[in-house]
This record gives C-alpha cells, sequence and structure tokens, in this order.
C-alpha cells in the first residue's frame, strides 16, 4: 500500500514536472517562432502579413493581417504553413514545409507563435 | 460583275495578309490587351475595388496612398504610377539625376573605336533603338536582347564582352534610351514567325510559374500582387516594367540593366538567377517587353 502511494505520488511529481517544462518551453517556442516569423533569411511571414496585437516592423500586405489564429486548431495552423495550396490552390503564400524552408521543429515553433494572435 | 469579282480577290489579298505575316502576335496581342484591361480596372478606383484587388489593404492607405491611374502609360513609372509618397521621393530624386554622366559616358562609349577601327556605331547606326528590343533573331533562332546585341557586337569585332548587369554596357544602354526618348519612341516589340512565337510563349510560361523554394511566381507579385506591399515596399506592375532601364537604384548606388534586376528578384523567389545570357532571360525579356507595347520609352531613371 505504502508502496503503491510512493508510485502515485511519483507519478503525480513526474506529470507536474512535464507540465512545468512544457510551459517554460512553450515560452520559447513561442519566442523562437517569432523570430523566424520576423526574420528575413527564416520564415520572413512579415514580408506579407502584420499580426494583430503584436508590434511588427513594416509587415506587407500580399497577405490578409493575421488575427484570431489563437482560435485555430494548431493542426490547422500546421497545415497552412506547410502547405497553403491544400486548402487554396491558388495561394500566393510559399509552401514552408512541403518545400523545405522550415522543418518540422520550425513550423511547430511558428505554430506555437500563431497560437498566441488574438 | 467585275465589282463582283474585285470584291472576292480584295477579300483574298486581305485572308492572306490575316495567314500570313502579322499574325504570329496574334496570341501575345490578346494577352497583352487582356493585361492592360486588368491593370486599368484595379487601378481605376483602388477603394472601391478593394473587395476584388485589394483585399488586405488598410482603409489609410487606400484612401490617402493608393491613387487611381488613368492611362496605361502612366505604368511606365513603376509603382509611383500609384503610390503618392512614393512619388514625392522619385520627383525629388530626379531633381538632381544621378545618371546623367552615364549617359555622356555611353556615348563616348558609343563612338569609341575599337582595335579594327570599327564601333558600336558601326554595329547600332541608329542609337534609337531601346524600344525595339528584345528581338527575335529568325536566322539565329533565339532572341537577341540590346545587352546580348551590345556583346554579339563587340565579339564580331574582336573585342572581349562586357559584363551584362552594371557598368559599361548599362551606360551604353542609358545612351540609347536618353536619345530613344528624346525621339519620342515607343517599345515596339515584334513576332513575326513561329519561332518568335513559340519563344514568346515559352517566355510567358516562365513569368507565370512558380519557382524557388519559396515556390512564388514572377506573377504573383507583378500582376496578383501589383499594387499590394512586401513589407514596406509596393509591387510595380508588370506593364511598364521594362520601359524605362538601365535604373540608377539607390540600392546598387549605380546604373544596373533589365537582366541586373531579373536575378534580384528571383533571388526574392528563392532561387538562384539564371545567367543573364541565358535563354531563360532573353525569352522571358521579350514577353515581359511586349506587354509594354506602345508605351513610351522612358529611359534611363531611378529607383530605390
Ligand atoms: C509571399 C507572401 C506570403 C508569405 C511570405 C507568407 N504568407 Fe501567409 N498568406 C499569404 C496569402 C496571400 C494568404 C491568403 C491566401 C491563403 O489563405 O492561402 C496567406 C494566409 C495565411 C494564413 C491564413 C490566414 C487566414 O486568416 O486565413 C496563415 C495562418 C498564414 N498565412 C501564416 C503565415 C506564416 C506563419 C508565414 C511564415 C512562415 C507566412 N504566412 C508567410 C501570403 C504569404
Ligand atoms: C516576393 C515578391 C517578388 C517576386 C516573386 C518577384 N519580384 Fe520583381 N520586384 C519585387 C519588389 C519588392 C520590387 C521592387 C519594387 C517594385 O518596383 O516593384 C520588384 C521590382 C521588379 C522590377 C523593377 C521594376 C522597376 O520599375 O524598377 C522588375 C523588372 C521585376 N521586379 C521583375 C521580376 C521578375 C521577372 C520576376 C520573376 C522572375 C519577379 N520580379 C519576381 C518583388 C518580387
Amino acid at each position: 500500500m505504502a508502496d503503491k502511494k510512493r508510485v502515485l505520488v511519483s507519478a503525480l511529481i513526474g506529470g507536474l514536472l512535464t507540465v512545468a517544462v512544457s510551459a517554460g518551453g512553450n515560452a520559447d517556442l513561442v519566442k523562437q517562432g517569432e523570430k523566424i516569423f520576423n526574420t528575413k533569411k527564416i520564415g520572413n511571414c512579415l514580408a506579407c502579413h502584420d499580426a494583430n496585437g503584436k508590434k511588427i516592423n513594416n509587415p506587407g500586405n500580399l497577405g490578409p493581417k493575421l488575427q484570431g489564429l489563437s482560435a485555430w486548431p494548431a493542426e490547422a495552423l500546421y497545415a497552412k504553413v506547410y502547405d497553403p495550396y491544400q486548402g487554396n490552390p491558388i495561394s500566393a503564400m510559399p509552401a514552408f514545409g512541403k518545400n523545405g524552408v522550415l522543418d518540422d521543429a520550425q513550423i511547430k515553433a511558428v505554430v506555437a507563435y500563431l497560437k498566441t494572435i488574438k | 460583275m467585275r465589282r463582283v469579282m474585285s470584291r472576292v480577290s480584295v477579300m483574298a489579298v486581305v485572308a492572306v495578309s490575316i495567314l500570313g505575316a502579322g499574325n504570329f502576335n496574334a496570341q501575345a496581342e490578346k494577352d497583352r490587351k487582356a493585361l492592360e484591361v486588368y491593370m486599368l480596372k484595379k487601378f481605376e478606383n483602388p477603394l472601391k475595388n478593394r473587395n476584388a484587388y485589394f483585399p488586405y489593404a488598410t482603409d489609410d492607405e487606400l484612401k490617402n496612398n493608393i491613387q487611381p491611374v488613368k492611362k496605361v502609360e502612366d505604368f511606365r513609372l513603376g509603382s509611383y504610377a500609384f503610390n503618392k509618397g512614393g512619388l514625392e521621393q522619385y520627383n525629388e530624386l530626379n531633381e538632381m539625376p544621378p545618371y546623367e554622366d552615364a549617359i555622356d559616358e555611353g556615348e563616348e562609349l558609343y563612338n569609341k573605336k575599337f582595335k579594327n577601327g570599327k564601333s558600336l556605331k558601326s554595329c547600332f547606326p541608329n542609337p534609337e533603338i531601346a524600344g525595339d528590343y528584345p528581338k527575335f533573331d529568325d536566322k539565329k533562332g533565339e532572341v537577341v536582347t540590346i545587352t546580348s546585341a551590345i556583346n554579339d557586337c563587340l565579339v564580331a569585332n574582336g573585342e572581349k564582352p562586357w559584363n551584362m548587369k552594371k557598368g559599361k554596357i548599362a551606360k551604353v544602354e542609358a545612351y540609347f534610351a536618353s536619345k530613344s526618348k528624346e525621339a519620342g519612341k515607343k517599345v515596339n516589340i515584334q513576332i513575326n514567325s513561329k519561332a518568335a512565337a513559340e519563344a514568346y510563349e515559352r517566355g510567358k510560361k516562365e513569368y507565370y510559374t512558380q519557382r524557388g523554394y519559396l515556390q512564388l511566381s514572377c506573377a504573383n507579385c507583378h500582376v496578383q500582387g501589383a499594387g499590394q506591399r512586401v513589407r514596406k515596399e509596393y509591387l510595380s506592375p508588370l506593364i511598364g516594367h521594362t520601359t524605362h532601364f538601365p535604373v540608377y537604384r539607390l540600392k546598387w548606388q549605380g546604373l544596373g540593366t533589365l537582366e541586373r534586376r531579373l536575378g534580384g528578384c528571383e533571388k526574392n523567389q528563392g532561387e538562384k538567377p539564371h545567367k543573364p545570357n541565358s535563354k531563360w532571360d532573353k525569352e522571358l525579356l521579350y514577353f515581359m517587353a511586349y506587354m509594354s507595347n506602345g508605351l513610351p520609352v522612358d529611359g534611363p531613371d531611378i529607383r530605390k
């Protein structure tokens, strides 16, 4: 019984730890995504997009001002950045994943940042 | 009876001439007119046309910065045709045009004797030719740009070819452009054979093909994208793209040819640029120049 309890407790601590790590990781991920969004040689999203509620330095308007993305499922955002032609065959947006501009980890970071756009 | 006969024969002559020379540009002419209609419609009233053409522009820029464009000739100014803020800056820069010396130096190079006693002038007796290139050379079976024609002349006379992006070639082109402009010349691209029409079609296809790791096409930015912004830069329309080269670019701190500009935009697409003397560059420029047919030659000019 005591053994069982100990297992449970350590499992709980373990669980808490995971949560804590992913919360800290998430903040880092958002930051990383923001950098990709705003850096010319990486994502360069700001060339075409403004983002609601963010301070963006001279955003373009070849694409829409991004808003309400916090309500999008992460998978939908991932899909959009990976390959916008899936949803919109004549999109003027580059396919960042499919064309190998951004790798899986980078797209996940961008998605974490997009999820903070109200 | 005689009247009928003669009418029939007149019709026969007309039919022959339609099938013969002059018909190879039919498709190109259709494309050019369609593009003209598109651009004039787009810029007729940007605020009113928001939904169709400027879905992501702010009210402020549609009301205060993007001006209507009434005449297709105005597109020779590139984005300054509609970008009011930019036009003011452009006019200021043009008060002291930084390309004037280059025109004079170009004239000297044009008259300067080669080792064999000839000169560029021997190849191009009339310098008012900026609007006539690119041409399709039916004997060679390929497109000749003004830039490649100058180098062909040098090589044919035992001289070394020049850099096709800047320097001497740009200066000679500046001289040609300014003489052509003074003489009121217009862009006058000819498509007079089946082979020429095919070269045009290939150039057009490349223009609309998405490429580079970003998978953007020239048209993404300069047809659908014209009037929209990449960051704070307004995108200029395809019509008017070739009318005013060479340009002095502040970014370059010097003159550059169309070929030089193309290289920069291919980098925008995430692609390694093609060589200025490649078939690819030449056929693309043939298509692009045809889209400006009838516009006044307006070079050299200045751009950011
Ligand atoms: C060359 C221009 C361009 C670039 C660069 C670009 N986009 Fe886009 N984007 C567009 C266009 C045009 C649309 C609208 C058409 C569509 O939905 O495909 C769009 C749509 C979107 C949408 C959907 C918005 C909505 O409300 O439907 C998202 C999300 C998005 N982009 C994210 C990004 C991210 C993240 C990056 C960078 C990694 C990026 N974009 C880079 C042009 C661009
Ligand atoms: C990502 C967007 C983008 C793409 C794709 C692109 N361009 Fe550009 N282009 C620009 C920008 C920005 C400028 C500078 C502003 C302007 O004049 O439009 C420019 C300028 C030009 C100019 C100079 C216009 C002038 O009057 O000085 C030419 C010519 C041109 N582009 C041709 C091309 C060609 C040809 C292609 C395809 C091979 C292409 N562009 C692809 C963004 C792009």
